[in-house]
């Protein structure tokens, strides 16, 4: 399998070792992921929120240079990948709406057909490689450890396609823990917003969110949370000291990328996975796994 | 009790139209059952209820709307529009009621949320990808109302700011993309099409 690979603005910067950690394992899986060259940000919510014909044609440059690969794309970010997938949708949609793009594209050099595909990572792994595929690999099973699924919003919200996965009671996440030997916890908030939209903007809004999340998975004695998006893991890696001393409450959970979990149980080096980068230190749950 | 009047000679009563056009799609079907308002993780935060909101939305407030502090509270987690059982895009109407009372000028009290998306899109089309370092920069300007007063929210965010370059997280130079000027060709190119309108 071959991908272009879109990795947006967080996975080079804040989400460093969530870029890390997918070229590795989908490296370490044989997917090929081709660089996207210049690639450009997708205009996350803010140019929906500016211009709707903006918030199109600033990921139809992305997506007209995957077409020129010919090749789908894949984003790990979910914000990216719910926008790119919508400009994709409206020029499907509406011969319109792609007339309309390809006349914001003009002069560019580029013009979209509309042919390709928008992926996320976790779903090129479970609905396409195939969980017995990824369990095949396996080298270090993760021994029962206790691992909180959280997908988020908008990795599955709105719904865009009911074979994906189930937008209010998604599994994908679930089914790859237990491939990896994990123990799902049971999680209430597992599509529940983190409030890392409202990061910047209304700080005490996003704080108690992010607790209303942590919270939970400490007192349902979880040994780390995973997620797929670098939003999400901001706030709850990032600002969890922030919502330590807010609610003066020691948390302590570790917050990996469920690309770096994956990685770990392939048998990854813990450094090349990035795991030095997260916040909030991953080296108890190393030990615990003896890595 | 006191019973407000909402007078309809006050109201715009294409405003629903104004917003489906700006990508809120199916304003104007809502029924009023109050599930959007429900799964609402900032409802608690919020002045008008989403509900309300999509009331007010197809009654023409359009001045109480775009003036509620709700547009700005709303996290965009689309949980509202994933449930409604008539297939309204609230969250797109949220982002089309942002961007009116952004081009209009209507800034809320907490005047944080208009400064982020100004700034956010100006980075993006300067840079042609987020440059987090001038991001920070432009929004403090931005929302608050004096230097100190920037500097002082800046220097809150500075250990998290700190942390992230300590990991090798933040640049100090903007990203590598090359062409920024094609992001200006498709500005202009849209500009001259809704100019055309
Ligand atoms: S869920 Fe939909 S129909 Fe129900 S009140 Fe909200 S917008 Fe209206
Ligand atoms: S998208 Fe906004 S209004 Fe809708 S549920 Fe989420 S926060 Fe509430």
């Amino acid at each position: 399998m071959k991908l272009a690979y879109y990795p947006g603005c967080s996975l080079e910067s804040t989400g460093t070792e969530y870029d890390m950690s997918t070229k590795e394992v989908f490296k370490a899986l044989d997917i090929e992921l081709c660089d996207l060259g210049d690639w450009n940000c997708c205009g996350s919510s803010v140019a929906s929120s500016k211009d709707y014909l903006l918030s199109l044609a600033l990921p139809a440059r992305n997506l007209a240079m995957s077409e020129k690969l010919e090749l789908d794309v894949m984003a790990p970010c979910p914000e990216c990948y719910l926008k790119l997938w919508k400009a994709r949708d409206a020029v499907k949609k509406d011969p319109d709406t792609l007339d309309k793009v390809n006349k914001a594209l003009d002069g560019t050099g580029l013009e979209l057909k509309g042919s390709i595909d928008v992926k996320h990572p976790a779903y090129v792994i479970v609905n396409e490689l195939g969980l017995e595929k990824l369990a095949e690999r396996v080298k270090k099973p993760l021994d029962g450890l206790k691992v909180v699924p959280y997908y988020g919003c908008v990795m599955l919200k709105p719904p865009r396609d009911e074979k994906l996965d189930s937008p209010e009671n998604p599994t994908g996440l679930d089914r790859i823990i237990t491939t990896l030997g994990g123990e799902v916890v049971p999680f209430a908030s597992k599509v529940k917003c983190c409030g890392g939209g409202l990061i910047l903007t209304n700080k005490e809004v996003m704080l108690n969110l992010t607790h209303e999340i942590l919270k939970e998975a400490k007192d349902a004695g979880a040994d780390c949370i995973i997620t797929a998006c670098p939003l999400c893991h901001l706030a709850l890696d990032g600002r969890q000291i922030d919502v330590e001393k807010e609610y003066n409450e020691k948390i302590e959970m570790p917050i990996l990328y469920f690309t770096q979990l994956i990685g770990l149980s392939l048998g990854i080096g813990p450094k090349k996975l990035g795991l030095d980068k997260n916040f909030i230190s991953t080296q108890n749950l190393l030990k615990s796994l003896k890595l | 009790m006191e019973i407000e009047t909402i007078k309809l000679k006050d109201c715009d009563p294409n405003f629903a139209k104004e917003i489906i056009g700006a990508g809120g799609k199916k304003a104007n079907v809502c029924f009023q059952c109050g599930t959007c308002t429900a799964g609402c993780p900032t409802v608690y935060a919020m002045d008008f209820t989403p509900r309300q909101i999509m009331r007010m939305v197809n009654l023409g407030m359009r001045e109480q709307v775009l003036q509620s502090g709700t547009i700005w509270v709303c996290a965009s987690c689309f949980t509202c529009q994933s449930r409604c059982p008539r297939g309204v895009e609230i969250t797109s109407v949220m982002g089309a009621l942002k961007n009116i009372a952004i081009r209009e000028g209507i800034t809320p009290q907490n005047k944080k949320g208009p400064a982020f998306y100004n700034s956010f899109l100006e980075v993006a089309m300067d840079h042609g990808r987020i440059y987090e370092p001038e991001l920070m920069l432009r929004f403090a300007g931005r929302s608050e109302k004096s230097i100190p007063g920037a500097l002082k929210s800046l220097s809150k965010d500075i250990p998290l700011g700190m942390g992230l370059v300590k990991k090798g997280k933040m640049a100090f130079l903007p990203h590598s993309f090359r062409r920024p000027e094609q992001l200006k060709i498709i500005y202009d190119n849209i500009r001259k099409m809704e100019g055309e309108k």
